[in-house]
């Protein structure tokens, strides 16, 4: 058990390590990049030379680089990440609920295309060679090589414009004006709205998950132990339970480190659905050059990856006895 | 003179052979022979699309026999995809942007091949504390975000062909990288690497003579993921930044 911890310690040494990089990479691209966020304010030649002073010392951005650098690392590390310049409000007060919303949108879509693609993969892989392996893997093949605005827009088309069945655009209604959290999240409005955009992320998502599943049951199906439960006289059906309950690992990681991408991997889905979340909120920072909003969303994609990426290592030295935990994977 | 000019002439015509043979090896697979046709489509687009477009993409709008400009009018004989809302030809603008398309997958997707292969291999090869810097970067480049990263630096600098294919390598070598360390990490354990290294051959010699061929295949498949990745890449900076759309189709 010591040469795990030891393991552990050393992942998480070396996530903390990359967290401090990741962020100093943040400071530097936009340090590095021209133009401060005040330029255009500057250039419209309203504000006088003193009152340009007074906001860049406002903002301590007369203070030295390293002094600068020391305060951004202390404040993102501790989550204070102060105010946006576009709205004058606290960051956080604005990427909260855009964070939630993301992961409302998200992380039912993704559970749910692990357990239904996983057992799909398990049982096509189980039938090789069936009509349900071919079909099953050209459709999740095809939802997962086309980019995600492609098929969103495409559902867009027909059940949002031509069938009328669903909102095309946003969360809720215009004319809602949910209060608290139960009536934001559980009225029929926002189940009308969700369908759609959750749709196309659980067909975007379930490729990667039915052919691994695949994969792991057709590996396994040969191999000893499956002929000894064949030789005890159990069905085919807990047969492929207990195929399918040894491709469990890789599963298991890929759904950790498919989690960690939540926030930055499908933000253009949140683009084309006018889904008010963390994705969407950053592409219009950036495009108003909010720069507090920018790396303070920037920070939490990267932490979010860098802790799922510590968790899968994790979960796949602590599952996997073949696996050296001095060393990573054999 | 004689002799060598003789065994050319017999080497290229034995080339030649290998690769008629392979080629009629290709067109007997219906999937391989689909997709050769497909591929060939694409280039012809990417060279020709912009000689074949009936009409300036941007700086024109299709008109009726009234005079009046078509926005957003339906596919018809003037226009058989459509126009915006601007009164353009969709029709010119889809073969005029097969170009930067084309250009973009290409460089980009052999670009990220190259840098994630020759990454992967050193990483796989050496092992120990050069593995462990190099995997670590790789870790790094996962953790930041693609698009956010991207669109930022595009809000700075002027887009261009040659800035978004630099950005795409940047961020794509990481997935050929990690693939291909595994498979040297498994290539190198065989006999012959093993051989190679006791008879005297110097890491770098062991590394591209005897262990890249066996992983090249890998590489080969990986560079046509990145040629796909580095199209839906760039058509994803487009649409979130629709700005875009006209400055890379220059």
């Amino acid at each position: 058990m010591s040469a795990f911890r030891r393991f552990l310690l050393k992942r998480i040494a070396i996530s903390i390590g990359l967290v401090l990089v990741a962020t100093s990479v943040i400071f530097i691209v936009l340090r590095l990049l021209p133009g401060s966020p005040f330029t255009t304010l500057f250039t419209t030649g309203n504000i006088g030379p003193e009152q340009q002073q007074e906001i860049l010392e406002l903002y301590g951005l007369t203070e030295p680089l390293w002094k600068q650098y020391l305060l951004y690392i202390k404040n993102m590390l501790t989550l204070q990440f102060g105010y946006s310049i576009q709205s004058s409000s606290s960051v956080w007060s604005i990427i909260g609920p855009k964070l939630l919303n993301t992961l409302i949108l998200l992380v039912p879509a993704l559970v749910t295309t692990a357990i239904v693609s996983s057992v799909a993969g398990m049982y096509a892989g189980w039938n090789r060679g069936s009509k349900f392996e071919k079909l099953s893997i050209v459709v999740s093949t095809f939802f997962r090589s086309t980019p995600i605005f492609i098929s969103g827009l495409l559902f867009l088309i027909i059940f949002a414009y031509t069938l009328n069945l669903f909102p095309p655009f946003g969360m809720r209604s215009t004319t809602a004006a949910p209060t608290g959290l139960a009536d934001t999240y559980l009225s029929g409005d926002f189940l009308h709205h969700y369908i759609l955009p959750f749709s196309t992320a659980v067909l975007y998502y379930s490729g990667d998950f039915l052919l691994l599943a695949r994969n792991g049951v057709v590996e396994k199906k040969g191999s000893e132990f499956l002929q000894l439960h064949r030789a005890k006289g159990l069905t085919e059906h807990e047969q492929l339970a207990r195929a399918g309950r040894n491709t469990m690992l890789p599963l298991l990681t890929y759904f950790a480190l498919r989690l960690g991408m939540i926030f930055q991997g499908l933000i253009l889905l949140e683009v084309v659905f006018g889904w008010p979340g963390i994705g969407q909120e950053l592409v219009n920072a950036i495009s108003q050059q909010d720069y507090p909003l920018v790396q303070a969303a920037v920070f939490i994609m990267a932490l979010a990856v860098i802790t799922m990426n510590l968790i899968a290592d994790i979960l796949y030295a602590y599952f996997d006895p073949n696996v050296n935990a001095s060393g990573g994977s054999v | 003179m004689s002799i060598t000019n003789f065994s050319i002439n017999e080497t290229v015509d034995r080339r030649f052979d290998q690769v008629k043979s392979q080629f009629r090896h290709l067109l007997q697979d219906q999937l391989a022979a689909s997709g050769l046709v497909i591929l060939a489509g694409f280039f012809f687009l990417g060279i020709f699309g912009p000689m074949l477009a009936p009409n300036p993409p941007f700086n024109y709008q299709v008109t009726n026999a009234q005079g009046e400009i078509l926005r957003l009018s339906p596919p018809s004989t003037a226009a058989p995809l459509g126009t915006t809302s601007f009164g353009q030809d969709i029709l010119s603008q889809f073969l005029v942007g097969a170009r930067p398309t084309f250009i973009v997958g290409l460089l980009g997707g052999v670009g990220t091949s190259v840098i994630g292969f020759l990454v992967g291999l050193t990483s796989g090869y050496f092992g120990g504390y050069v593995d462990e810097a190099l995997m670590r970067f790789t870790d790094l480049t996962y953790s930041l975000p693609l698009l956010p990263m991207a669109l930022l630096i595009l809000t700075f600098v002027e887009p261009n062909i040659l800035i978004i294919t630099l950005i795409i390598m940047l961020f794509l070598w990481k997935i050929p990288a990690r693939v291909v360390r595994s498979e040297v990490l498994s290539v190198k354990q065989r006999t012959f690497v093993k051989s190679a290294r006791a008879s005297g051959a110097s890491d770098l010699r062991t590394m591209f003579v005897h262990v890249a061929p066996n992983v090249l295949s890998i590489g080969v498949l990986y560079t046509a993921y990145g040629i796909a990745w580095s199209i839906a890449v760039q058509a994803s900076l487009s649409t979130s930044q629709s700005r875009l759309v006209r400055t890379s189709a220059c």
